[in-house]
């Protein structure tokens, strides 16, 4: 049977000596070195730091009975109650013949007496209990992973570890390749495809990091973990694996994050977060395979988690401000103010203004978005109610509803309470739901729409050409308005003024007879291409960016002057 | 001090000699530490308060040192010593710690 440390030709493996008298200690010393890497410690606490710092290093422990802070038997017993440092064989030192007997009971692989005995004789004690404690833990079954035959996140990294010590100078990268969305996997194909995958994933790993410097890991159900000499590249791995659900006629994407040359005074854990930080950046992004760590993305993460710990607070301090975009109606000689969209803006204390694209994303996959809409619903119903009363102006303000948002069976009663409480109709909220909503499952989505219609809100498609919604579904869809996705503008101004796609979505419109609202909107230019195209409502920053309520209050004042 | 002279003092410098890897420097550098051991004055101690489970655990660490230097002379006193307080014997120990003293600074004089 082949040993892991077999593979360290030029390595030594290391042993602690724990005595308190000098003298044993460097005869000790003095004997091992040219074969082992020793370190030494004068009692039993020191002896107990030590062994907590090299568990994944530590090859034996010698180990003097009689020595203060902590006795050689107490600490026999502290190791064997601790399942990182049990492997570890332990002799014990002592010049009691009565003693040896006690310490194998308690867990001692052997005992060396004192006087020493000839050095050849240590050396050979101590070989032998390593050796067999390596053999120990070779066919010890949590080694390897039952499935895919590779090893177990902690047999990984103690090799990973030790082959750190051998080797100080290697240029090491840490890899962590993630199956996307693996579970789907599992719930379309069945466990046994599934199963299937993660063997082949874990032989074509083999077959490219099998040499005798890599090493394997399967850390979770879909995540593999490997260790190997620093290379420039990784993509060519990257495409090996990205075929392996050929067979089954099922595309799979595999992405890795590479931690290149890592930093060896991290320890062997941050190293493979760092890993799957890069891994985890891609998650969403189907062209790239391979990601690789830079410091700017533990700082993104971080950053991040700090968004997401400080959300209750800055949501309880009103941290939270929701500005208002003026859409403006261009059927007209001139163009009309006709309502709003509300949007949401964090007023951090230390950070200044947070982009909602920084913390919007977050909260969605936390799922305090729910929370964040709801105040953002309140606040603009607040605003409505309050420039109904000291203005007497009424200008209907959309806000947006997520999918998941339309799942939650409470939500008719939550806005129409939020119309209720705050003096306000139904039809001054307008809720804009993104086409893609109502694309998956829509029998029940659309269900969900039509009662908040017949509530009296009015229902704005956003986005609307990025979902692939069906024109046969459309013409049943409950709406009100046609939102264009932003990307037509965009792509139609770029590209030689190409502006066919939005004349159909206008068309479409028309055939549904309902308005079609521009957003995104920059330039005159850009504005009177769309009025001649029949577009009905423009918002952007052509005539406004998104402002705070104050601003907005002063041009609805303007209009209703004018 | 020389390897002759410990021959002569009594010590089985072949033995001593082994365990130091054939290393004279080493071994008489250890030497010259032994004799400093703090577990001397210890026992000494644990004697005069009669603390027998003191002297005891001295005594097994000295004579733990004292074998694998091979300082016989000093190391049979110890021994002899320590298997008396094994069972914590209530006798006069010191006659056992003066002879052991006596070949200490017969040791140290050679130095």
């Amino acid at each position: 049977m082949r040993r892991f440390t077999d593979t360290l030709e030029d390595g030594k493996r290391q042993v602690l000596v724990a005595d308190d008298e000098l003298i044993n200690r460097e005869i000790l010393a003095n004997i091992l070195a040219d074969e082992y890497d020793v370190i030494l410690a004068e009692d039993g606490e020191i002896a107990y730091e030590l062994i907590k710092q090299n568990r994944n290093t530590l090859s034996l422990i010698l180990l003097d009975l009689i020595m203060p802070k902590i006795k050689g038997l107490d600490l026999l017993k502290m190791l064997s109650g601790d399942n990182e440092l049990k492997g570890i064989p332990v002799i014990v030192l002592t010049s009691d013949q009565d003693s040896e007997v006690t310490s194998l009971q308690s867990g001692a692989f052997d005992f060396i007496p004192k006087p020493y005995p000839q050095p050849d004789v240590i050396k050979a004690r101590i070989s032998r209990s390593i050796e067999l404690a390596e053999g120990r833990q070779i066919i010890s079954a949590t080694e390897k992973d039952g499935l895919t035959g590779l090893y177990t996140l902690e047999y990984f990294y103690r090799y990973c570890s030790q082959y750190d010590k051998f080797f100080p100078a290697a240029e090491m990268d840490a890899i962590c390749f993630d199956v996307n969305h693996f579970h789907v996997l599992n719930e379309r194909f069945g466990i046994e495809v599934g199963s299937e995958i993660l063997k082949r994933i874990a032989t074509r790993l083999t077959e490219v990091f099998g040499g005798q410097k890599s090493f394997i890991c399967r850390k979770t159900a879909d995540t593999f973990l490997v260790y190997c000499p620093h290379q420039d590249d990784h993509s060519s791995v990257a495409d090996q694996i990205a075929n392996i659900g050929d067979d089954f006629q099922i595309g799979i994407k595999i992405r890795a994050g590479v931690y290149s040359c890592c930093d060896k005074k991290l320890d062997i854990h941050s190293r493979f977060d760092r890993a799957k930080i890069a891994a985890d950046k891609i998650r969403n992004n189907y062209s790239v395979f391979v990601n690789y760590f830079d410091e700017a993305l533990i700082d993104a993460e971080l950053f991040a988690e700090q968004l997401v710990d400080e959300f209750p607070k800055a949501l309880e301090s009103r941290q939270f401000q929701v500005y208002f975009q003026p859409k403006y109606d261009i059927r007209g000689d001139r163009p009309v103010l006709s309502s709003a969209e509300a949007l949401v803006r964090w007023v951090h204390p230390d950070l200044g203004m947070i982009s909602p694209g920084a913390f919007i994303p977050l909260f969605e996959e936390d799922g305090l978005i729910s929370k964040l809409d709801e105040y953002v619903w309140r606040s603009v119903a607040e605003h409505i109610s309050g420039w109904k009363k000291r203005l007497g102006i009424s200008v209907p303000v959309s806000v947006n509803i997520s999918r998941a948002e339309l799942y939650d069976p409470a939500l008719v009663d939550t806005l129409e309470s939020i119309a209720r409480d705050n003096g306000i109709t139904t039809s001054d909220l307008v809720l804009e739901i993104t086409e893609s909503a109502y694309v998956s499952d829509s029998n029940q989505i659309v269900d969900r729409v039509k009662t908040l219609r017949d509530h009296g809100f009015f229902i704005e498609m956003d986005d609307f050409g990025s979902g692939y919604s069906s024109l046969n579904m459309i013409s049943e869809l409950p709406i009100d308005a046609l939102k264009l996705d932003m990307k037509f503008i965009r792509t139609a101004f770029d590209k030689q003024n190409d502006t066919r796609m939005i004349s159909i979505v206008i068309d479409i419109a028309d055939y549904l007879g309902v308005p079609v609202i521009a957003e995104g909107v920059e330039t005159e230019e850009q504005c009177l291409a769309l009025k001649k195209l029949g577009c009905a409502i423009i918002q952007g920053y052509y005539f406004s960016r998104p402002v705070p309520a104050d601003d907005f209050e002063k041009l609805m004042i303007d209009k209703k002057t004018v | 001090m020389t390897i002759d002279d410990l021959k002569a003092f009594g010590a089985d410098t072949d033995d001593g000699l082994k365990r130091c890897m054939g290393n004279e420097a080493f071994y008489l550098k250890l030497i010259g530490k032994a004799l400093e051991d703090k577990s001397f004055a210890d026992l000494q101690d644990a004697l005069g308060r009669n603390d027998l489970n003191a002297a005891f655990e001295a005594a097994h660490s000295l004579k733990g040192v004292l074998g694998n230097l091979a300082l016989t002379p000093i190391y049979t006193p110890v021994y002899e010593m320590m298997e008396l307080l094994r069972n914590r014997n209530d006798i006069d120990y010191q006659p056992y710690m003066d002879r052991a003293l006596e070949k200490k600074a017969e040791l140290e004089a050679l130095i």
